[in-house]
């Protein structure tokens, strides 16, 4: 269902384009995570959806999951608030990779100070320290819009070509990879 | 230290035709002999005096090109370089001749590989003469007395894999064989037997000669390669061989200097008369340096496959104090394992023997070592040397072989722990077999041996010790 | 909420776009690829280019094998013998690193011998490693920490260190920023590798051998290299350290945020470690089209910058000519009062360097609305021809990353080391891995590089567009299958500047026309700002000379610190607003202080010299009473009774898509066309020219001090005095 609102909204209403998405080849345009920012769905977009789902003998079951009036969440940090989905960069003091072959989110951020009685680092937002890890953008975004948020989509650019190495060029006879200290 | 520390595996496997690959058989590497010939002879040893190649070993002839010409040397070598590259080429593998360095890989083969079909970079040659392995004095007697056989096998070795310029790098502390060898080259050009149009052959070949500056590695061959180039001698990794990527980025080979000398000998008198010395695979003859406790030092050249035994009462006066005051002997020059009496008595002196002895020939400098000999401190003194002698790019041989130096002198006071036997034992296989070149194994290898044959002497110490000052520390900590 | 029209949103997403235009790689100068070999990792079967060594073979099937000294940006070493593998028909394991793979290969990554073999090096670098990790800076991003917990021995048999002690190494003094602990130093060579290769320093190497090697510069010296801070990033143990950052946080306790740098114009991709409400430092994040995995020395160090000369509150001039603090309110109510008392004509604003796409748009928005259109940025660009109205004249189109694809360079008036340090170091890469060669038309500097030095004469420029030069370099260009032109945009404030922007791009023009590759971009323009683009492209006038020169009641300085607008060249009776976040040159001569955010501080939009849009994103909030730049003209705009039509940060977003839908591509860039026009237009312009071309940037001490931020960092200050210093040194 939500596929079929987004595939309406794609084709034939103006609203909730992918507006800034910059498609990168690993994600090709079909996929959601080509886009870079939350469709924002307005009532229009909505009734048509479910105008369209009646007029064809089926049962509709309204199938867009937003569960954000249930938990609790208090409604300023879902309305304000933007979701960055992206996968967390290598550390540059390190060589190793293990810990960033997936995706996170995490929100915008808000005021942080010093907590004066023991040094601890204080803040006054309560999702500051909410930190998901996904396998995948998808699924990041599925859980951003059940809960209402705004995300947006981030995709490092850390494709590379592959070039094999070569240690015999630390000794090449005409070329400048040619080492001359060590 | 010449090639004795020469990696023994290059090319792929199937560039290793006669040789199987190396396999750790009993902690020393051992060759699988793919195919067992028969042995033609079955006693090897003494040499005749019309066999010997090597008529000035002991400078009691003129070194220079008169003396040299009056024994042969220059004898017919236009013939030799118009015969082509594959005729010198396959004389040497008829030859059966094995690299003098220590290593021992087929020379023919070794020169084999340098006739790919080129593609606009020059080829080298490169002598190592850099002989620093304790207990080796081979290569200074032919640069020293019969340095015109190195300049001739220069150019015949140089005609054969088609090379442009032979480098011979020599120990900086070979001040007079770099002088006389120098004199030999500049009479060479000067008849015209190098140079433009070397022996009238049409070839064109030059010989330049580099001294060294006191670096045991600049001896291992990409570290030799690294040195003449100008930069630090550190060895290269292998892959690229540098048959590939050598001298300047160029194809290049290097051979030690009695690999090459022996050469012109090979091509005049035919491969088929080398390899009637010697066992099969271990043929011809060779220069033994044998020193120590032994009552007339000397180096001689001798057939491949002596027994030991007979070498050292033939040719070295006996071992002082007669054969049963023999305590041990390190067979190869110092980075081979010892071997001690009883194994002495019986083993030949070739590659494959040696191995059997889980020691090897390396550059076959014989070190002998009667009973008065403190062997711990003897095998700590050598580890001392490669600790100093490590170059410390790669850092199993930096850190490894420091530390086994702690650990040998606690050993030669006795100040040490009887489990850390294993340890040291453990941390020499560690190093072996893990760095970029062979002086991690040359260092391992000397601990081995003695811990194989020595280990109740390294206990019987730290009892001693123990007695007189209480437990070692080192008791308490491991 | 609607975001952008249905046109422009359905032509983003068109099937054109899926190739990445800014990843596309030139590789069509390599012949055919040659047929990929099979090998085994761990019995995983995977296809690799021949040559391929089995470190990279494994990592393709995702199998890290743990190393110190390889590192996939620079040579192999093969030194630190971690990465050995057992190799099935090899009696002995092999270096992965420099080992390449062959046919049918069998790579064992986890067996005893191999698992054996790093167990065995692992327990030699630690011999000697001190164990002083709790005073480490490195700790907790240790790279020897982490291996040895994942491939070492489970304890020690050190006997020895309690008899003769470990090694200890004299610590080395390489500078201001570098902190050098050399007992750490493993050996791994990678610093060394890095000033010889990336750098092209060679000042770094190995001295003494065996276990008194050490690695250092022999004699001391500082390391004289604008990319010096990466060899910190590069130290896998605590040999090098940051000294600016040291003893001051461990990783754990600090966030991180992603973010942009913007202290030279390609606004490199970097990680802002934060604790509390402090920048604490600066990482680079890896984005192989502009930064790979490097930063340049400011744009790393310079970060304490952002906690001093702050303007915390807004500010007054008071009766006797001091700025005293005052609330928001009274500020906002007199620069409103100010703006609006003065006639249009009369009003000017100035946008500085470090100005983000949101306040330039809000900013012009609001003059535009108050009747006026003067408008500019502190850099200037000719106007002439073309002017700023095609894209491609001013930004740099070859893209960074292309510039590696190159086979020749030709920089006029531009020393890319010091204005844009990663843009050199791509030149660098091309020149040694590709063969690039390098021209330079100006002054003689020092590019790590060796070039052709044509001259300094603009004349020159005109003899290469008109085809009649004689020089080899002229040849070479015409030669040349993927040339590449950079122009310096510091070369175009002169007079003859719009005659020189005309030659460079008839001269690019005339050898894009002949090139096979028509996707390839040959003219580029460099400039030295991180907002120049984002101004141009929103429609600022570049430069302000002719705008001073009309004698203005009114200048609204928008982070505009670089000293073009002064006192002196003001009438007596004006009114200077300064907005910005440092009390640098333009808070000292306002009358009114707006404080601002700096780009930690902000979620702001730069565009970077390619003209591709990047956002920075909050790291800490602003100190004090300063707020973001596009609230506080928003604010300003209320009160004026002119209200912006924009209230959230979307709702600019919006503005800026329809001023140009690039600088809201985050990301990406916009492939540019238009040069033939832009040269059509531009050869009316095409006048004898004599000058001589001269760079601002000559020296490594004249790099570090270059804006606000800069300016105002202790680290920055000290980096000139060392760089001095050491020039006094006789080494």
């Amino acid at each position: 269902m939500l596929q079929a609102i987004r595939s309406v909204a794609r084709s034939s209403l103006s609203r909730s384009l992918p507006s800034l998405s910059s498609c990168s080849s690993r994600f090709a345009s079909g996929d959601p995570s080509s886009r870079k920012e939350a469709p924002i769905i307005d009532n229009e977009t909505l009734l048509a959806v479910h105008e369209g789902s009646t007029s064809a003998n089926t049962i509709a079951v309204p199938a867009k999951v937003d569960i954000s009036p249930i938990t609790g969440v208090p409604e300023e940090h879902v309305k304000t608030r933007r979701v960055r989905i992206y996968q967390p960069p290598k550390n540059a003091m390190q060589s190793g990779t293990h810990n960033i072959h997936h995706w996170e989110m995490e929100f915008d951020t808000r005021q942080r100070w010093e907590n004066p009685l023991m040094g601890w680092t204080s803040t006054g937002d309560p999702l500051s320290n909410m930190k998901i890890e996904f396998s995948s953008p998808e699924e990041a975004i599925e859980h951003c819009e059940k809960n209402g948020w705004i995300w947006y989509l981030d995709v490092p650019k850390t494709q590379k070509n592959e070039k094999p190495k070569n240690y015999g060029a630390n000794f090449h006879w005409n070329r400048r990879t040619r080492v001359s200290t060590k | 230290m010449a090639g004795a520390l020469a990696r023994v595996i290059r090319g792929t496997k199937t560039n290793l035709g006669i040789v199987g690959p190396l396999a750790n058989i009993n902690n020393v590497p051992v060759r699988f002999q793919q195919t067992q010939a028969p042995p033609t002879k079955s006693k090897y040893g003494p040499l005749a005096d019309q066999d010997r190649i090597f008529t000035n070993l002991y400078g009691r002839h003129d070194w220079r090109l008169k003396g040299a010409m009056a024994r042969g040397d220059w004898y017919l070598t236009k013939e030799i370089l118009l015969k082509g590259t594959d005729w010198i080429v396959n004389e040497m593998k008829t030859s059966g001749l094995r690299g003098r360095g220590g290593a021992g890989f087929p020379t023919g083969m070794k020169w084999s590989f340098m006739n790919k079909p080129s593609d606009g970079r020059p080829k080298y040659l490169v002598v190592n003469a850099d002989e620093g392995e304790p207990g080796t004095c081979k290569d200074r007697e032919i640069m020293r007395h019969d340095p015109h056989k190195l300049v001739e096998g220069c150019l015949i070795a140089g005609k054969a894999m088609g090379a442009q310029a032979a480098y011979i790098y020599i120990r900086g502390e070979f001040y007079n064989e770099a002088s006389n060898l120098q004199v030999a080259i500049a009479e060479a050009y000067q008849a015209g037997l190098i140079g433009k149009n070397a022996c009238g052959s049409g070839y064109d070949f030059d010989v330049f000669v580099h001294r060294g500056a006191g670096a045991y590695i600049c001896g291992e061959e990409t570290a030799l390669i690294e040195s003449i180039e100008g930069k630090q001698g550190k060895p290269r990794l292998k892959p690229p061989f540098p048959a590939d990527v050598g001298l300047f980025g160029c194809p290049t080979t290097v051979n030690n200097v009695e690999t090459i000398a022996v050469a012109p000998t090979i091509c005049r008198r035919g491969g088929k008369w080398f390899a009637s010395f010697g066992r099969a695979r271990n043929s011809g003859t060779k220069l033994f340096n044998i020193s120590g406790h032994v009552n007339t030092p000397c180096t001689v050249e001798e057939e491949m496959s002596i027994p030991l035994k007979e070498l050292i009462e033939r040719h070295a006066g006996g071992v002082c104090g007669g054969w049963d005051n023999l305590l041990a002997i390190i067979p190869g020059g110092s980075s081979t394992p010892l071997i001690p009496k009883d194994v002495c008595s019986t083993v030949l002196m070739d590659f494959d023997g040696l191995v059997a002895a889980q020691t090897s020939l390396g550059t076959a400098a014989i070190i002998v070592m009667d009973k008065s000999t403190d062997i711990v401190k003897a095998i700590a003194r050598l580890i001392m040397f490669y600790k100093h002698e490590s170059c410390g790019q790669c850092t199993p041989c930096r850190e490894g072989v420091s530390w086994m130096n702690k650990i040998m002198y606690r050993f030669v006071e006795g100040n040490a722990s009887p489990k850390e036997i294993d340890m040291l034992w453990e941390i020499s296989k560690q190093i072996e077999g893990h760095t970029i070149c062979a002086l991690g194994d040359g260092a391992a290898w000397p601990v081995q041996g003695l811990i194989r044959h020595f280990r109740p002497e390294l206990e019987r110490r730290m009892q001693v010790w123990a007695c007189t000052h209480g437990p070692s520390m080192a008791e308490k900590l491991y | 909420m609607l975001r952008q029209p249905l046109s422009r949103a359905l032509a983003l997403s068109s099937p054109a776009r899926v190739a990445p235009l800014a990843a596309r790689r030139y590789a069509d100068a390599v012949p055919a690829q040659p047929e990929k070999v099979e090998v085994f990792i761990d019995d995983q079967p995977v296809h690799v280019l021949p040559g391929t060594t089995v470190l990279q073979a494994a990592a393709q099937v995702g199998v890290e094998i743990p190393r110190f000294c390889y590192h996939e940006r620079l040579a192999v070493a093969g030194n630190c013998r971690m990465c050995l593998v057992e190799v099935e028909k090899s009696p002995k394991p092999v270096a992965a690193c420099a080992m390449p793979v062959m046919k049918g290969m069998r790579v064992k990554t986890n067996s005893d011998l191999t698992r054996k073999a790093r167990e065995g090096v692992m327990e030699f670098l630690l011999v000697n490693h001190p164990l002083d990790c709790p005073i480490c800076d490195q700790g907790g991003e240790c790279d020897l920490q982490d291996q040895s917990m994942a491939f070492g021995s489970d304890r020690s048999r050190f006997t020895d260190i309690h008899f003769s002690g470990k090694r200890a190494v004299e610590d080395k003094d390489v500078g201001p920023l570098i902190k050098t602990i050399m007992t750490r130093c493993i050996h791994c060579t990678r610093c060394i590798r890095f000033a010889s290769e990336v750098a092209g320093v060679d000042d770094f190497g190995t001295t003494g051998r065996g276990t008194e090697m050490q690695v250092g510069t022999y004699v001391e010296k500082m390391f004289l290299s604008e990319l010096s801070g990466n060899i910190i990033d590069l130290c896998p143990v605590g040999a090098l350290t940051s000294k600016p950052y040291s003893f001051a946080a461990r990783p754990w306790e600090t966030r991180r945020i992603d973010s942009v740098d913007v202290l030279d114009p390609l606004g490199s991709n970097i990680v802002v470690a934060t604790r509390t409400n402090e920048v604490l430092r600066i990482l680079p994040r890896t984005n192989e089209e502009i930064n790979e995995e490097w930063l340049s020395d400011k744009s790393r160090f310079a970060c304490d910058g952002l906690k001093r000369q702050r303007l915390v509150t807004p500010m007054l001039k008071d009766s006797r000519g001091n700025l005293a603090p005052v609330e928001w309110e009274d500020a906002v109510v007199a620069a409103a009062r100010a703006l609006r008392d003065c006639p249009p004509d009369k009003l000017l604003a100035v946008a500085g360097g470090l100005a983000d796409a949101e306040a330039l748009v809000a900013l012009k928005d609001l003059l535009n609305r108050l009747g006026s259109e003067h408008v500019c940025t502190e850099h200037y660009f000719p106007t002439q021809g073309a002017g700023t109205d095609l894209r491609s004249s001013y930004l740099l189109n070859t893209k960074i990353a292309n510039v590696e694809d190159a086979d020749f360079v030709l920089l006029i008036g531009t020393n890319t080391r010091f204005e844009a340090p990663l843009l050199n170091a791509r030149i660098r890469k091309a020149f040694i891995h590709k063969e690039t060669d390098v021209a330079l038309v100006g002054p003689k500097v020092d590019l790590t590089y060796e070039y052709t030095h044509v001259g300094d004469s603009a004349s020159i420029v005109k003899d290469f567009a008109s085809g009649t030069s004689s020089h080899e370099v002229m040849k070479r260009l015409q030669q040349a299958k993927r040339p590449v032109v950079i122009l310096g945009a510091d070369q175009l404030k002169s007079e003859e500047g719009p005659a020189l922007l005309a030659y460079t791009q008839e001269l690019a023009h005339k050898l894009q026309e002949n090139l096979q590759d028509k996707e390839w971009k040959v003219l580029n323009v460099l400039q030295r700002t991180a907002s120049q683009v984002a101004a141009l492209d929103i429609g600022y006038q570049p430069g302000v000379g002719q705008a001073l020169a009309a004698g203005p009641k009114v200048v609204y300085l928008l982070g505009a610190d670089s000293g073009v607008v002064t006192r002196e060249s003001l009438p007596e009776d004006v009114t200077i607003i300064y907005q910005g976040h440092h009390g640098d040159v333009g808070a000292s001569i306002a009358d009114i202080v707006l404080p601002g955010a700096a780009y930690t501080e902000k979620r702001a939009t730069y565009v970077n010299a390619e003209g591709r849009a990047q956002q920075t994103l909050v790291a800490v909030s602003p100190p004090g009473k300063a707020r973001e730049d596009w609230k506080i003209i928003r604010a300003l705009s209320e009160v004026l009774g002119a209200g912006l039509p924009y209230d959230t940060l979307d709702e600019v977003r919006d503005r800026l898509s329809q001023v140009s839908p690039a600088l809201v591509a985050y990301g990406d860039v916009q492939p540019n066309n238009y040069f033939a026009q832009a040269r059509a237009l531009a050869q009316s312009l095409q006048k004898p020219v004599s000058g001589k071309l001269d760079v601002q940037l000559k020296q490594l001490e004249d790099f570090f001090m270059t804006d606000a931020i800069s300016r105002a960092s202790p680290t920055m200050a000290k980096c000139v005095q060392a760089v001095l210093k050491q020039k006094n040194s006789p080494y």
